[in-house]
């Protein structure tokens, strides 16, 4: 106990002595309020002298504005979750490299490298994708507790799940990514899918699934952990769990290329390194997983600790390269098959559960096979996974010259597929009904 | 044609707040009569219309119509047509469909309706009006489309406000007169609001004459000049010289001597009861008015004017003379 | 002597040169930011020259032509239903005699002030799948009622949340309406519910298409209520996610919003040639005025029975904020579970910051459109300045532009132009105050319309007749007798722009200058924040309605010193 604050004073020093110069640091970020005021906070009183200036947006929102502002950059830092939106500033030369002086730092979390192979970015602290679930809702509906991503596709839980787009939401395009590359291409979209089948909405903001979980308009979530701890934190009626295909996935902190307060940058980010920092995040309202494993001594009971449990040691290694290629093919496949076409899957997936239901009554192998080919029918893609990373796909999104087409008619090629496809199913799965009765 | 209704009011007081508006009215309208309500602006005669026409809710008395007490029915069921002072057109709807309202709410069918609109469109001389707009129409021709648009339902009385305030002088003269023909000629039992006696005194059959609140005197156009009942009613139709003993007649006390302009005439100042400077003189055409100074007042003498007639100069000290049977005694 | 010229044929430079100069603030500030951003719709992506190929794309993507129909279903809906909400407010309020009409107009005009997110956030906790209303329904008699579900959902909100529009527009048209235009009516046989489709309705028709094709236009326009209630398949939604997700550079969102833009430009067309020709000018000479009609006991209890369930249904949203704002958890259950006060001790701290940016930016703005659009609409109605309506559509058009395109167009068109410090010109915060402006240009403009028009011309004949320059004629005649007007549109532009975010959000560059919607953006995207964020919801409702009653307070004073003068 002693040692850690004293080894904190020796950091703050040699923080303090480095970067004295602080002034004002300004960052933008995805991290909400709840995240960076208690950060800001003790940044402020680490480093004295500094300010830290905190514009909030949205991941994409974010780097959308440092492209829009790169020829007269305000900016000091990018701070955000998501390592794709880093490698997708690293591709744009938006980041400037850093290497950070602080020690003590594992190489890994999970399974995934903290740090960015080439500098750019730096992890502070790790996130794991799961279920959070409001216990009063599941009580007052009779409902299970998931403990898997496939739980979430049985029939009970139909039209109480809820997720934000990946398309909107960093962390869940993570998630499914995760999924995609735990599962592979074709089982990973069939798992989504059968999930997706149950989903009661598709939200445009990450926190949105959250906020409907904590009032109970959804009993599911699939959610980044923090936001279910936070919500705990909060006092909400919500538990969270991690299902077996997941990912820790560091949160980033990069500096802006030609930022005007590069030292400012720098002497934060030493700050977040640093026990202090690294503490901060075990508040209530911030709630994330340290990379400084002597800080977890200080956690509440049953924090997850990455560098201990066994359950989040064995994780997947999250192919960053891959996921960065497919990035936006994922997101606008996601949208196209499910965001935009939900009802006629949901209806499909409705028909599938009354089918089994009459099935597990009185078992026909007919129907059975019906309730298969409409299953298969659901999880048919419109593309394979090396078309999703080929090149002229990524051409068609970001309006390269060899393309396979525009983005719009790719968009429509394939919601057509999806309802024609979503269509077929729910109409095997109402012929097997009518068998199986 | 209906058979001509009867108008009794009893005994009505109408209050808004403290304004007393209408005290203690009593009236009786006869079948058929053309009745006005005749006195200057705030004395209550438009409320009292109102009343009639269910707009305005008495605290006490009674109105019947034809003998029945309308005081339970609203507007809507009173069957009393009302002509508004502004016509109250409808801009929305053309004139034909202004005039069909009222049969429209009466759910007749459309056939009645057409001919009912074309008969009293007929009737105030506007047929070839029927599809314009009442903007497109002159303000005589409104007045008349909103006329033809009350006596198209019928009514058992036909109530007008002020009907002719919104027109030009000369149209007055030629509305008033069809107004009283088209009345004679449905029999119809009407009331005509107005503040001016000309028009009260030209084509009604009787008068109330009204100040503040209350009726003063109720009669045909010709008793309320010949015979008022007071000072006020005198000095209200038509002009009147009102004289107390101050100006050195005898005059009993308590009263007034309340005589006409062209009752009075010019005399020799010695030996005349009344004598006095002139004032003033006006021609008139076919009389010339002189203003004298009697005592403290001034009256008016209207002499006939004959082409090469003296006349008397201001400043002249003149006799009047008045015939005793024109002197009216009125209490003060 | 020279012919006496009627104020309207007269050419004055003075009023050319401030036509020029309103001109180039909306070139400046609306045209240029629109266009470019908008002239990507008629690109190739990846910077290819002029096409059309885009609009073929949004003719053949289902999804657009679905959002295109929902949009239109919503807004025509949505007019429907805030019409059922306005129109017996409106009657009731200003035909009869109404214990409270003031109070009832004034909290009507409340559900336009409705922060961003806390206010669907209350309405899901009151009436969600498992808000307070389906809960407690559930409970007595085992049903559940989808008031926010699906476009349903939407129309629900936006009409309780847009109603205000109808209701303050009609209730000035049935305000004009003479007395004896309804009494001519029940003489001849008319009552009740017949009576005011067939009399006072088509007589207040030119107020409530004002305000009905305003309520369409935002209705077709708004993003953030469809998004709130998970509603993705509109327009403006598609338009928003687009450019926000799948990237900047990307045509079919501008598309969308060129498609935006034109329905807007058309709606306001086919309304106000619907009204031409219909201006059925208010109170007549030798008319009734505008005295009130009794109500008899039983209506006047049914009357109240009926307000006070609107108000109840309109004002929901702030009753659920209001809850909210000291409740500890409120989750899945009727109320809240306790009640706490720590959630305004949280915010107090913050947001007078800003709660003093939200003022200054909301009052500035407003101030710039009032004058904007009185300049305008005087231009338009009492000059011959050729092209005059270019400006009168020119800040119409500005009701069209979805907040993030002109966010997104501020930060092309400025950020590249530097202060002599460096500082960009897009990250000052004058220029979140002219976005304001810009939004809300168009509820001043008609404010000062439906002024100047009620101000008859013989008014300033007759000061120019005694020797006033026209400067001076509008600064000592028209200028005092529309000032009541004006600060209607003042307060309609004040109270919308403190609770805008679309184009706050992309312009805001650091927390000092930040306004409360954007503070209360950033607190709701936390579980921790939701109290506070209510807490601050509720600040800024009161801060707003406190400013609008003050301003309120201080157009009666004038009125009434003006009427004494008189």
């Amino acid at each position: 106990m002693y040692r850690s604050i004293a080894l904190a004073a020796v950091l703050v020093c040699a923080a303090g002595a480095a970067f004295a110069q602080g002034g004002k640091v300004t960052v933008v970020t995805s991290f909400s309020k709840d995240v960076t005021d208690p950060i800001k906070k003790a940044f402020e009183k680490a480093v004295p002298g500094s300010t830290l200036e905190v514009q909030n947006r949205n991941t994409n929102a974010g780097v959308k504005f440092l492209e829009e502002t790169k020829a007269n950059n305000q900016v000091d830092l990018f701070w955000a979750s998501a390592p794709d939106a880093f490698e997708v500033l690293k591709g744009k030369k938006l980041l400037a490299p850093y290497k950070p002086k602080a020690t003590g730092i594992p190489e890994k979390v999970g399974s995934y490298p903290i740090n960015d192979k080439d500098g750019f970015y730096v992890g502070f602290a790790a996130s794991g994708y799961g279920i959070m679930w409001n216990e009063r809702y599941v009580k007052a509906n009779k409902l299970p507790t998931p403990k898997e991503w496939q739980d979430l596709a049985q029939a009970p839980y139909f039209d109480h799940v809820s997720i934000s787009a990946p398309s909107r939401s960093g962390t869940t395009h993570l998630t499914i990514e995760t999924i995609l590359q735990g599962e592979g291409w074709a089982k990973g979209w069939r798992t989504t899918k059968e999930i997706s089948g149950n989903l009661r909405q598709v939200t445009d903001r990450s926190f949105g699934v959250p906020e409907n979980v904590n009032s109970g308009q959804v009993g599911y979530g699939i959610v980044i952990d923090f936001f279910a701890f936070s919500s705990q934190g909060a006092g909400f009626p919500v538990k969270f769990v991690y299902p077996s295909v997941t990912t820790l996935v560091p949160a980033n902190v990069g500096v802006v290329a030609n930022a005007p307060n590069k030292a400012g940058a720098e002497a934060f980010i030493e700050f977040l390194l640093s026990t202090t920092g690294q503490e901060t995040l075990l508040e209530p309202s911030i709630r994330r997983l340290p990379v400084r494993p002597e800080v977890y001594a200080k956690a509440p009971a049953d924090y997850p600790n990455p560098f201990k449990d066994k359950k989040l040691q064995g994780l997947l290694t999250f192919n960053a390269d891959l996921s960065e290629k497919r990035n936006q093919a994922v997101d606008v496949l996601f949208d196209q098959l499910i965001t935009f076409q939900l009802e006629p899957l949901k209806a499909a997936t409705k028909s599938l559960h009354e089918l089994d239901a009459a099935l597990a009554k009185k078992p026909n192998p007919q129907a059975s096979a019906l309730a298969k080919e409409a299953r298969d029918l659901i999880a048919a893609m419109p593309i394979t996974d090396t078309e999703a990373a080929a090149p002229e796909m990524h051409a068609a999104f970001t309006g390269g010259k060899q393309k396979t087409a525009r983005q719009a008619e790719l968009e429509q090629q394939w919601s057509a597929f999806a309802k024609e496809k979503y269509a077929a199913a729910k109409a095997k799965a109402d012929e097997g009904l009518k068998l199986a009765r | 044609m209906a058979k001509a209704v009867a108008i009794e009011i009893e005994g009505v007081d109408l209050s808004y707040g403290s304004t007393h508006v209408l005290k203690n009215i009593d009236l009786s309208i006869r079948p058929g009569e053309l009745f006005a309500f005749l006195g200057p602006s705030g004395c209550g005669k438009t409320t009292l219309l109102r009343l009639i026409a269910g707009f305005a809710q008495a605290q006490r008395g009674s109105v019947k119509l034809d003998g029945q007490d309308v005081a339970a029915l609203p507007p809507w069921k009173r069957d009393v047509g009302m002509v508004f002072q502004s016509y109250a057109l409808w801009p929305h709807m053309t004139v034909a469909k202004n005039v069909a309202f009222g049969l429209e709410e009466r759910r007749l069918p459309k056939a009645e309706i057409d001919r009912r609109v074309a008969q009293a469109l007929d009737l105030v001389g506007l047929g070839q009006y029927a599809q314009r707009r009442p903007a497109q129409l002159s303000g005589g021709q409104q007045q008349r489309v909103a006329v033809a648009r009350t006596i198209a339902i019928e009514p058992k009385v036909l109530l007008l406000d002020e009907p002719l305030s919104n027109l030009d002088a000369k149209m007055r003269v030629s509305v008033r007169r069809d107004l009283r023909a088209l009345q004679q000629r449905l029999g119809l039992t009407s009331i005509f609001v107005t503040h001016d006696q000309e028009e009260a005194n030209t084509i009604c059959d009787r008068i109330a004459v009204m100040e503040a609140g209350t009726i003063r005197q109720v009669g045909t156009p010709m008793e309320l000049y010949e015979k008022p009942a007071n000072l006020f009613v005198a000095s209200f139709l038509g002009s009147a010289n009102i004289l107390d003993a101050s100006a050195g007649v005898p005059v009993p006390p308590g009263q007034k001597l309340v005589f006409r302009p062209q009752h009075a005439s010019l005399a020799p100042a010695e030996g005349a009861t009344m004598s006095g400077p002139v004032t003033h003189r006006e021609f008139l055409g076919a009389t010339v008015r002189y203003g004298v100074k009697i005592g403290g007042s001034e009256i008016l003498v209207d002499t006939p004017f004959q082409s090469g007639a003296e006349l008397r100069d201001v400043g002249a000290t003149v006799g009047v003379a008045l015939p005793p049977q024109r002197m009216l005694y009125l209490p003060a | 002597m020279a012919l006496a010229l009627s104020p309207s044929t007269i050419r004055s430079p003075g009023a050319a040169l401030v036509a020029l100069g309103i001109a180039a603030f909306l070139v400046l500030f609306l045209v240029v930011p629109v266009a470019a951003v908008v002239y990507v719709a008629f690109t190739e992506k990846g910077g290819g020259g002029f096409t059309l190929v885009n609009f073929l794309d949004f003719a053949n993507t289902d999804l657009f032509v679905r959002s295109f129909w929902n949009s239109m279903y919503v807004s025509a809906m949505t007019v429907v239903g805030a019409s059922v909400l306005a129109l017996p407010l409106a009657y009731l309020t200003t035909r009869f005699e109404f214990r409270g009409s003031a109070l009832v107009q004034t909290l009507g005009f409340l559900p336009l002030i409705m922060p961003p997110f806390v206010g669907a956030v209350a309405m899901q906790l009151l009436f969600g799948r498992n808000g307070t209303v389906n809960l407690l329904l559930d409970d007595w008699f085992g049903v559940k009622v989808g008031f926010m579900e699906g476009l349903n959902g939407v129309i629900f909100l936006q009409a309780i949340h847009y109603f205000p529009f109808i209701l303050v527009n009609l209730s000035a048209a049935l305000r004009n309406i003479d007395r004896s235009m309804e009494e001519a009516a029940q003489n001849l046989g008319s009552q009740g519910l017949r009576l005011f489709r067939r009399i006072a309705l088509p007589l207040a028709l030119p107020g409530y298409v004002a305000g009905a094709s305003l309520v369409f236009v935002k209705v077709f326009d708004d993003v953030a209520s469809p998004l709130l209630l998970n509603v993705k398949e509109m327009m403006a939604p598609q338009a928003y996610l687009r450019i926000t997700s799948i990237g900047i550079d990307d045509p079919m969102g501008y598309v969308i919003a060129v498609v935006l833009i034109v329905i807007a430009v058309v709606t306001m067309w086919i309304s106000a040639r619907a009204l031409k020709n219909r201006d059925y000018a208010t109170t007549q000479r030798g008319g009734g005025g505008l005295a009130r009609r009794k109500l008899s006991p039983r209506q006047s209890a049914l009357a109240y029975v009926l307000v006070l369930f609107l108000l109840a249904l309109v004002l929901a949203p702030h009753v659920g904020l209001l809850l909210l704002s000291f409740a500890t958890i409120w989750s899945f259950s009727p109320l809240p579970d306790a009640y706490t006060l720590a959630h305004y001790a949280r915010v107090l701290g913050d947001s007078s910051v800003y709660i003093g940016n939200t003022i200054l930016y909301s009052g500035l703005a407003a101030a710039i459109d009032v004058v904007l659009g009185g300049a305008i609409a005087y231009l338009v109605l009492r000059t011959r300045l050729p092209a005059r309506g270019a400006l009168d559509w020119g800040a119409g058009a500005a009701l069209a532009v979805p907040g993030v395109v002109l966010g997104i167009g501020y930060l092309r068109a400025f950020y590249g132009v530097k202060l002599p410090d460096g500082t960009p010109l897009a990250a000052l915060w004058i220029m979140i105050v002219l976005a304001l402006a810009i939004r809300r240009l168009p509820y001043a403009l008609r404010a000062a319309y439906a002024a100047l028009q009620q101000l008859s011309i013989t008014l300033e004949e007759a000061a120019e007749n005694l020797g006033a320059t026209k400067s001076r004629t509008v600064r000592r005649i028209v200028v005092p007798l529309i000032t009541g007007g004006l600060l209607a549109g003042f307060v309609t532009s004040f109270a919308t722009a403190a609770v805008e975010l679309s184009a706050v959000l992309m312009l805001v560059q650091n927390n000092s200058d930040a306004p409360l919607s954007y503070g209360l953006y950033v607190l709701m995207q936390t579980p921790a924040g939701r109290g506070p964020g209510a807490a601050m919801g509720v600040i800024a409702v009161i801060i707003v309605a406190a400013c609008m009653a003050l301003s309120q307070i201080a157009a009666g004073r004038a009125q009434r010193s003006r009427e004494m003068e008189i």
